[in-house]
Parts: structure tokens; C-alpha cells; sequence
């Protein structure tokens, strides 16, 4: 045979070996018998969305590596305490890859519990298998409303351990309409009646649709002088969003309000003010509070604004500040870098999982559900509603206390920094019009 | 919205740009259809490729990213090479499925590859004139992307050049219409067919350094829309024609940003392709194909 053809039924080979070591794989014993908590991470671990994935599954190692270190999870059913062992499942950040993601985790590795989820439409698409299993599952993403409050399926194993887009939609047009609108309308001399025009440019998925929508009903329902002149959709992971500004910037708008994941939002900053000469005030979203959001947006990403929970550089002052630069500090140690806000949240679901675990008894996947439901544990990093991470009893999701981080640019870094803006009592300073910000025509 | 003349003449002008990067994927993919009559869907991966060896190439020499053009396209091209030697060419005439799973195997295997030596995280590199602006009048135009339709065309008119006047171009050209009668006539078409794929992917290759240069940010994945962009092109234009992926890149590129403007950003694809159907139902051999006889 020639030696060319040797290669090629060599690398034929290759690829039925990897073709079909996907589908062969061994399946696993129940942890009660194998004396572990098994937790299945559900992760962009490639894709559009593998930089949050990354992110998802180093917090979750993290948080599992400091539990095991303490001795584990105790379960009074088996009378000791067990480790945690995180079985990675990587969505592809797919609607597909979730789905085969999750029902290999439940099925083949038969996980007690399941963390994570990013993409709303990622989450939807997997939600049934979750309902028709009967996993417990605390999701750290998936923020669209209609991801929770969807009645086509049983969501009651579900729990959402994140602001929906009416919670962080709200947050953020009340501070456009308490702090944005008055410092546009008395910097340029305008009426201070005068309404904000606000651009929202939007993924076309739930996630952007979900805040789309938020926005617009808070507007709606508070009778805020504020202006929705442009609705601009983008398909997800677009990163040419040069005609998109064009065609927003016609349209004069004060500002604009941005719902896209990190790999989104930094071509769309850059080309803004780079490409488009786009002059005007950008406020994003809470997931992109991300390190790598900061590496990459660079000079661009001066004076932007973004609605958060979690910052890596903006620790808020209170009773979560030693637990945040604790874990930012771990989490630097164990990884070399910070971790962003999906980050935070998924090592903050692993101890959810412990602690409703724990209180179980047990492994029993009813009984841990019982126990997520009615979960009372003290706030860790996140500023929780009443100091206390609880699901709420209808759609099982938590509450919190939200803030607005501007970023201006630190010279030694040569990267922008997040400063805690808004609410009142959580600011490190004002907010400041950056002196390169054209308003729109009046 | 006032819809004015400027806005107008600013979304042809990112049209423009976006065709140039559509042209240069799609003039290498024709290229090689033409001589070899393969499909190649790894065809974005070297783009992507492109993009990466730009970005290797600008963190370790610090030099300006146009100059790197002269590393990435003969990279690509040696990659181009390899790859048909050990890929394409112990397949060829083995029937087209045989081609489809080989060039898929060839996405995973370049898509890994590249995360495992550069991660998957997204990167960008910035261009020296990235705050550079020209000003036409109503028009301001960023440098960039003068610089990036100029690259491309000096970048056409020499393939141009090297097809018609160049004794290997004429070879190229000669099996591409009539593999059997070169062969007759003493070309080595194994070797043009090597010579070919790797010029492809140099062509790819060049266009992943314009999209890094741009400023737009890439990680290994995203080679698979910009390759399913460069087969419409090709289907559109016609296959096997360099002028029709030359129109239908420029026209992929304009219509895709004129919907973006008018329809919104979500329509970009989905009209692309409407026009690919509609062209091919007016006209099934593409914009500048032939009937076979």
C-alpha cells in the first residue's frame, strides 16, 4: 500500500474512533453507591461562548476543590460527609450541544444535581429533558424571563439562581432615567423635562428579546420620559456590527443600550466610536462584567456604563466584600486571572448545592429539590434581597441588589475599570458624561 | 430616519469592505474547485488560520499587520500544500463523499489544533491606523478599510497576472479547462493541483489578516460562516469563475449590509441566501457559469 494511502486510512481511522468514542461511553454507577456527590456542569466550553464557559467551569472547580477541602458534603442518609465531583458538560454553546450535553450528563453519568447554563436559548432548549428527568437543577444564566416563567413544561426541579431581564432591565432604565437623562439634559442645556433617547441593540435570541422587552414595559408602566427610537436585532455571535451603528446613528439616539455576550459587545464598542466616529454613551449588560470584556474593548470601552452584580475590579463595600476579594484572590491563585460574573454565580450555585444538599439528607433527587425550594442561606459575593439567597416561590428565582459600574481607563493596566456608579448606596463615585459624548439632536 | 446620500454611500462603503473579504475566500475556493473540482468545506478554517498565524506573527515581531501579509500567505500557502498532498489528493476521483468527510475532519482538527496552542478565548490585535480617519465630505471613511479594498485588489490584479502571463498560471489555467489535454501535453497536473490548493489558501489566508486587521475578533470556531459564505458566493457567481466570485462576493457583501440597514442585523444571512436561490433559479449555472457540454 502506498504510503499516502497508509495516512489516509489512518486518519479515516482517527475520525470513526472519535466519532464513535462519543457515543461508547461507560456508564456511571449512582453516587450513593460510589460515595460521591456527583454534579454535572453545563458549560459553553466551546463555541461563541467559550470564554463564560471557561469562566463557569474554573468557578465551579473552585468552589468544589475548597468543599472537598473542608471534607466534603455530609449526608446524614449515609451517616459521613462525600466530595464533590464535577462532570463537565459542554453545550457547545448550542442549542444542540446543550441538549446531548445534558441528557449525557443525567443518563450516562447519572449526576444528582446540575450548575450552570449560560445562553437563554442554550437553557430552553435543554429545559425538557431537566423536566422529564426530574434533576435538580440550579442554573446561573439564562436570565430571559420566558426561560423561568415558562408554563409548556415542568420547571419545578429548576432554580434560578440570577436576575431575569425584567430585574436587570429595570435596574438599568432607572438609572438611566435617575442619573443618565438629568447629566445629558443639564450638561447640554436642555430642557429637563426633555426625554432620553435611547438605541437598543439587541441579540435575537430570548436573552435580547427578554430585555428588549423589560425595557420597554418599565417605560411603559413607570411613565418615564424616556424614548425607545431604534430596535436593531444582530444574530448571536455576529462581529461586524459597522451598518447596525450606521443605521442607529441616524436615528439620533442620547445613548445606546446594548444586550450582547462579551464577544459582542467588544467589536460592537470598538466600531462605535472607531469606525462609526458613533460619539455616544454605551450601557451593557451585567454578563459582560467579564476580565476578558476589559482586555479586549481596551481604550474603546472608556466611560461606557454596565448594569452588574458581580465586578472583578469594582468590589462593593459591605458584608460581601471579604468573601468577594476572597474568592477573586482563590480564584487568581488557582487560574492566574480574575473570574467575571458567570463565574461567580456558578461557584456560588456549588455551594447552594451543598448547602441544599446537606439539609436533604440525602441524595434523593425530590428531597434535594424540596430542599432547594425552601433554601435559606446567608448571601456570599452577590448582594442578595434581605442578605439571604432563597428562591422565590413561584418561579423559583433569587433576588438581588443590582448596581451600575462606569469604566474609565487606568493607565497602568492600559485597560479600562469598573467604579461602582449607582445606587446611592453603593457608589464609589458619580457618574461623569465622558467629554467626548455627543447627545443626540434635541 | 433621515436617509441621507452619506449614510447611504457609509453602509455601500462597509458593503465594499465586507466584500473584500468575501472575495479573497471565495476566489481561492473557485480556484480550487476550478483545477481540482473538490469541495473543500475546511476552506474557512483557513481563514481562521489566517487570523491566528496574523495575530502569532504581530505579538512576537510587533510589526505593522499589513506587513505580516507577507508571513501569513506563504504560511497558508505551505499549509495549503500539505494538506492536499496528505489529504485531497489520496481521494481524488473517489467520489465526493469521501471529499465532504475528509474536509470536515479537517475543521476539527484545525478548529483543536489552534485552541490547544492559542486557547479558545476571542482575540483581536490592533491596527496602527485604527484612529486614522480619511474625510471625504460628508463621508469619513476610516483608513483601515481604504487600506484593506487596496490590499485586495492589488491582491486580484496580481493573481490576475500570475494566471495570464506567468508558464504556471497558464498551467493552472489549462487544467482547469481540460484536465486530460494538459496532461497530454506534459503539465504536471499533481503538482498544479498541489500549487493550486495552496494558492487558495493563501488567498485565505490573506483574507484572515484583513478580518484581524479590521479590528473584528475571531476565536477557532469562527472560520464556518464565513466558509459557508464563500460557497454561496461561488454558487452564485458560478463555479469555477474568478470574476463570478469576484461579483458575487461584492454582491453577498453589499446586499448583506443594505438588509442589516433596512431589515436589521438578524436578516443579514437569511438574505443572502434569498438572493442565492434566486439567481439560481433564473440562472442555474451562477452569474458567470458555463453549461457543461
Amino acid at each position: 500500500m502506498k504510503r499516502t494511502n497508509v495516512i489516509s486510512v489512518f486518519l479515516a481511522a482517527c475520525l470513526i474512533l472519535l466519532v464513535l468514542g462519543t457515543g461508547c461511553t461507560q456508564q456511571q454507577a449512582p453516587s450513593a453507591q460510589s460515595g460521591e456527590v456527583k454534579i454535572g456542569v453545563v458549560a459553553s466550553m466551546t463555541g461563541a461562548a467559550s470564554t463564560t464557559g471557561k469562566d463557569i467551569w474554573q468557578s465551579a472547580e473552585l468552589a468544589a476543590d475548597e468543599i472537598n477541602a473542608m471534607g466534603g458534603v455530609r449526608i446524614d442518609s449515609l451517616g459521613k460527609s462525600v466530595p464533590i465531583r464535577l462532570i463537565q458538560g459542554d453545550d457547545e454553546s448550542t442549542r444542540e450541544g446543550g441538549m446531548k450535553a445534558v441528557s449525557k450528563l443525567i443518563t450516562q453519568d447519572n449526576v444528582d444535581l446540575l450548575v450552570g447554563g449560560y445562553s437563554s436559548a442554550v437553557v430552553s432548549a435543554h429545559q425538557s429533558i431537566v423536566a422529564e428527568n426530574k434533576v435538580p437543577y440550579i442554573i446561573s444564566g439564562g436570565s430571559s424571563s420566558s426561560v423561568s416563567h415558562r408554563n409548556d413544561l415542568d420547571t419545578s426541579y429548576m432554580f434560578f439562581h440570577r436576575p431575569n431581564t425584567d430585574d436587570s432591565g429595570e435596574a438599568s432604565i432607572l438609572f438611566i432615567d435617575e442619573v443618565v437623562r438629568p447629566a445629558v439634559n443639564a450638561k447640554f442645556g436642555f430642557p429637563a423635562e426633555r426625554p432620553l433617547k435611547v438605541a437598543v441593540i439587541y441579540q435575537d435570541s430570548p436573552f435580547g428579546k427578554g430585555q428588549l422587552d423589560a425595557v420597554k414595559n418599565v417605560i411603559k408602566a413607570k411613565s418615564l420620559p424616556i424614548e425607545v427610537v431604534a430596535e436593531e436585532p444582530f444574530k448571536m455571535g455576529e462581529s461586524d456590527f459597522r451598518t447596525v451603528l450606521t443605521s442607529v446613528k441616524a436615528k439620533n439616539p442620547d445613548m445606546i443600550y446594548s444586550v450582547t455576550f462579551l464577544n459582542e459587545l467588544v467589536p460592537l464598542t470598538q466600531q462605535a466610536r472607531r469606525d462609526v466616529n458613533f460619539n455616544t454613551l454605551i450601557m451593557a449588560i451585567e454578563n459582560n462584567d467579564d476580565p476578558d470584556y476589559y482586555k479586549g474593548v481596551g481604550t474603546y470601552g472608556d466611560g461606557m456604563v454596565m448594569e452588574s452584580r458581580f465586578s472583578p475590579y469594582a468590589v462593593p463595600k459591605g458584608s460581601t466584600e471579604v468573601a468577594t476579594r476572597q474568592f477573586l484572590s482563590n480564584f487568581d491563585k488557582k487560574y492566574g486571572g480574575f473570574a467575571g460574573m458567570m463565574g461567580a454565580a456558578t461557584y456560588e450555585s456549588i455551594y447552594i448545592a451543598k448547602e441544599a444538599i446537606e439539609k436533604a439528607g440525602s441524595l434523593e433527587k425530590a428531597k434535594v429539590r424540596d430542599s432547594l425550594a425552601n433554601l435559606a442561606m446567608p448571601q456570599m459575593m452577590e448582594i442578595m434581597k434581605g442578605g439571604t439567597i432563597q428562591f422565590s416561590p413561584d418561579f423559583r428565582e433569587s433576588k438581588f441588589d443590582l448596581y451600575v459600574v462606569q469604566l474609565s481607563m487606568d493607565q497602568a493596566s492600559g485597560e479600562p475599570r469598573p467604579e461602582i456608579v449607582w445606587p446611592k448606596n453603593l457608589e464609589a463615585r458619580g457618574f461623569v458624561l465622558p467629554d467626548w459624548y455627543t447627545p443626540g439632536t434635541s | 430616519m433621515d436617509v441621507s446620500i452619506s449614510i447611504l454611500s457609509q453602509v455601500a462603503f462597509w458593503g465594499l469592505y465586507s466584500g473584500c473579504i468575501y472575495i479573497l475566500l471565495a476566489t481561492g475556493l473557485n480556484l480550487i474547485f476550478g483545477v481540482m473540482k473538490i469541495v473543500n468545506f475546511a476552506h474557512g478554517e483557513f481563514l481562521m488560520l489566517g487570523t491566528y498565524i496574523t495575530f502569532f506573527l504581530f505579538v512576537i515581531t510587533g510589526f505593522n499587520p499589513y506587513v505580516l501579509l507577507i508571513g501569513s500567505i506563504p504560511i497558508l500557502i505551505g499549509i495549503g500544500v500539505i494538506v492536499e498532498r496528505l489529504c485531497f489528493r489520496p481521494i481524488l476521483g473517489t467520489g465526493k463523499l469521501n471529499e465532504i468527510f475528509i474536509s470536515l475532519g479537517l475543521i476539527y482538527i484545525f478548529q483543536n489544533l489552534v485552541a490547544m496552542v492559542w486557547t479558545d478565548e476571542w482575540r483581536s490585535i490592533k491596527s496602527p491606523f485604527a484612529d486614522m480617519t480619511i474625510d471625504l465630505g460628508p463621508l469619513q471613511l476610516p483608513l483601515d478599510y481604504l487600506i484593506i479594498i487596496v490590499v485586495t485588489i492589488v491582491i486580484l490584479v496580481s493573481l490576475y497576472i500570475f494566471l495570464q502571463k506567468t508558464p504556471i498560471g497558464k498551467a493552472i489555467r489549462a487544467t482547469s479547462q481540460n484536465r486530460k489535454g494538459a496532461m497530454l501535453m506534459g503539465i504536471d497536473v499533481e503538482k498544479i493541483n498541489m500549487l493550486t490548493f495552496g494558492i487558495g489558501a493563501g488567498l485565505a489566508g490573506a483574507a484572515g489578516t484583513l478580518w484581524a486587521v479590521s479590528g473584528q475578533v475571531f476565536n477557532p470556531y469562527m472560520g464556518s460562516i464565513p466558509a459557508i459564505k464563500g460557497f454561496a458566493i461561488i454558487i452564485l457567481g458560478g463555479l469555477g469563475s474568478i470574476p463570478g466570485a469576484i461579483v458575487g462576493g461584492l454582491a453577498i457583501g453589499m446586499v448583506e449590509n443594505f438588509t442589516a440597514f433596512t431589515l436589521g442585523g438578524s436578516w443579514k444571512d437569511a438574505v443572502s441566501f434569498i438572493l442565492l436561490i434566486v439567481v439560481l433559479v433564473l440562472r442555474p449555472t451562477g452569474l458567470f457559469g458555463e453549461e457543461e457540454e
